[in-house]
């Protein structure tokens, strides 16, 4: 088939060597920036859905996997457009995963575990990483269709992500006697390493009504979740465009 | 010049940090003095002890009560969902049993304005150091109300620190780290993956180059004529997808094996059984008390007229307001034995503090006012509710006790301190 030039030009472009802006630009970018989009990621979850991320007795069956997923997707979202955008890189929601599971871990490890003594069975962060891989491959896969991604993505996002994580908290919704109750082990954490100024009956799970579905409960709050997640997926969006490239577009009208 | 800012930015933060003091309260002073006094009474609170080993337990027992005189801005007026609990600064204990007028308490209660209750918290030493623990009751639309708090001194355990907890077919688990090797290395595990993602896309491909061609195609496309993202590229993301999809499976399938019982968190709320307490042998007068900040001579007065029903002799043992004990220096049996008393450095006096059987007669006690003001800022000048709400413990020759509510109007003779 012949190749218009145009496509042998950018070809060459590909392949061009530049001076001051190669690998090692490259290295220090990627490794900086984990930092900013850590942060902000981290900094969006906590507004959202700290709670719910810090505590095991918080990680229920209803309103953890509607509001968690909904707030890690934002950032993440936000960062699949500019890099797909730049450079073509279905990386942006694994870039922040990883960038956010560092960040929260030195953060909890270091403020909740070093500094306050919370056990760290307790208090360890959830992962968004599976669920980002999903989310990104989805990308890649639709050759950045974002309506697409935010759809079947945020679908994918939403069940990768819980099941990722109730695999480690699985072992503590086993049934144990506190008393003379029986109650989970994550609930027996919650009562025995006491939380200063965070009354119980401040704990949201297991809120509000639809429990006419068998039982399944969990299922339902699949359901929201995805939905939810997919208009925190264009939040990220609009932040990204609105926020990010919009007013770059603005200053540089040429590359 | 780089080395002096170096040198002064070094030194602004060691001026800052080298003089901090530990902190070592809770805030309860930092409550203003209304909400601390008409909100809850604090009675015979009691630690069992000052000094535990690592593992080793306290109890703390008392009797916490809604006061009928609780602000009608809390809670609207109805406190009706309630917790109790310890404050710490931090899980520097853990909480073996709570119970509530005799039943364990693992959550929250319902509650009614107006009853008490009789609590029993016990918890373990557990991390070693000298701390500032307290009994602690919430009230949902209100807050949490701070009782009086005691030093205890955890000291190291030389076999260790375990905090066991028994599953419900017998087993015993070590809540301390039970699971924790298999959390990380999950997370570990779904972290290498995330790795192996980002270095395959971002080491062999260089941003700028790509940049110079994404910025000339649209959006929607994958550049694959330009080389941005290959057939290749497509097929290993999608093996690395795959494999995500096999450490999914295989993790699932673990903590099917290893957990097959598991059950939600669990939502758990009662209403605690209403303990019959002996009808009170005394009552005061409503309308005929009142209280007076006395600025010059720095004193506290509060006035009130009670009446004995009963038929021995009541003589007024005890004024506990929040979390602090006043008590009757004539009555010896009177002085709490828990961290809420008074010091003697800071007496009550009481008028006439007994009262004969079927009598009416004023009872006027007499407090300094620097404890009120400085040590405990609990004196509401300054607030928007200046009233005195305590619990006046009158008890007769044989031992019977009562607790009566007072709650007076306050009236400073200035508004100074």
């Amino acid at each position: 088939m012949a190749v218009d030039a145009k496509t042998l030009e950018l070809r060459e472009l590909m392949l061009k060597k530049y001076r001051y802006i190669d690998r090692k630009w490259d290295l220090v970018f990627w490794v900086t920036a984990a930092f900013v989009v850590g942060a902000a990621a981290d900094i969006t979850k906590q507004l959202f859905a700290g709670d719910w991320d810090f505590w095991t007795d918080w990680k229920d069956r209803q309103w953890w996997p509607i509001i968690t997923p909904f707030a890690i997707i934002i950032i993440g979202s936000a960062l699949q457009y500019i890099q797909w955008l730049a450079w073509r890189f279905p990386t942006g929601m694994t870039y922040t995963a990883v960038s956010f599971w560092l960040c929260t871990l030195v953060g909890r490890w270091l403020q909740w575990g070093a500094f306050v003594y919370y056990p760290m069975n307790f208090v360890w962060p959830a992962t968004m990483v599976a669920a980002a891989i999903f989310a990104d491959w989805v990308l890649l896969k639709t050759r950045g269709s974002f309506i697409l991604t935010s759809i079947i993505g945020s679908g994918l996002f939403t069940i990768a992500w819980w099941v990722s994580n109730y695999i480690p908290l699985a072992g503590l919704l086993q049934p144990a006697v506190w008393m003379d109750r029986v109650v989970t082990l994550a609930d027996v954490q919650g009562i025995e390493y006491v939380r200063s100024q965070t009354p119980e009956y401040l704990r949201i799970i297991e809120h509000g009504s639809l429990r006419t579905f068998l039982g399944e409960t969990q299922y339902v709050a699949f359901a929201f979740g995805a939905t939810v997640t997919v208009i925190g997926y264009w939040v990220g969006q609009a932040i990204a465009r609105g926020l990010a490239i919009w007013p770059i577009g603005r200053f540089l009208k040429k590359w | 010049m780089r080395r002096r800012i170096l040198l002064i930015l070094v030194a602004a933060t060691l001026v800052t940090v080298v003089p901090a003091t530990a902190a070592s309260a809770h805030g309860e002073k930092s409550q203003e003095g209304f909400l601390r006094m008409r909100t809850v009474g604090w009675t015979d609170v009691h630690f069992s002890g000052d000094t535990v080993q690592q593992g080793q337990t306290v109890t703390v027992t008392g009797t916490v009560k809604i006061m009928d005189a609780w602000p009608s801005s809390l809670a609207k007026g109805q406190p009706n969902t309630c917790f109790m609990s310890m404050i710490a600064p931090g899980p520097v204990i853990v909480l073996k049993e709570r119970t509530i007028n005799g039943e364990s308490m693992p959550t929250r209660i319902d509650c009614t304005k107006g009853r008490a209750y009789d609590f029993s918290m016990t918890f373990a030493g557990r991390r070693v150091g000298r701390w500032h623990i307290h009994p602690a009751f919430a009230v949902k639309g209100a807050g949490t109300l701070i009782g009086p708090g005691a030093w205890i001194n955890v000291q190291e355990n030389p076999a260790g620190f375990t905090n066991e907890a028994t599953l419900l077919g017998g087993k015993t688990v070590n809540l301390e780290n039970y699971q924790l090797p298999f959390i990380w290395i999950w997370l570990t595990l779904t972290f290498i993956i995330g790795m192996v993602w980002m270095i395959y896309w971002t080491v062999p491909k260089r941003t700028i180059a790509h940049l110079a061609v994404t910025s000339q195609i649209p959006l929607n496309t994958d550049g694959a004529a330009y080389g941005l993202i290959t057939k290749k590229d497509h097929r290993n993301s999608t093996i690395m997808m795959l494999a995500t999809v096999v450490l999914l499976g295989a993790g699932w399938i673990y903590q099917l094996a290893n957990f097959p019982t598991k059950i939600p968190q669990q939502i758990i709320q009662f209403a605690p059984a209403n303990i019959p307490r002996p009808a009170p042998f005394v009552t005061l007068e409503a309308g005929k008390g009142k209280a007076i900040y006395d600025a010059s001579k720095k004193q506290v007065i509060l006035e009130t007229t009670a009446t004995n029903t009963g038929k021995q002799p009541a003589q007024l043992a005890q004024f506990a307001v929040a979390d602090l004990t006043w008590y009757n220096q004539a009555v010896p049996a009177a002085k709490p034995s828990g961290p809420q008393a008074v010091d003697t450095s800071y007496p009550m006096t009481v008028q006439s503090d007994t009262i004969a059987p079927g009598a009416t007669q004023s009872v006027t006690i007499t407090m300094p006012s620097d404890i009120w003001i400085h040590q405990e800022r609990l004196l509401p000048i300054g607030e928007s509710q200046l009233t005195v709400t305590g619990l006046l413990r009158f008890q007769t020759p044989n031992g019977d006790k009562t607790d009566v509510e007072v709650d007076e109007p306050l009236t400073p003779t200035a508004f100074t301190t």
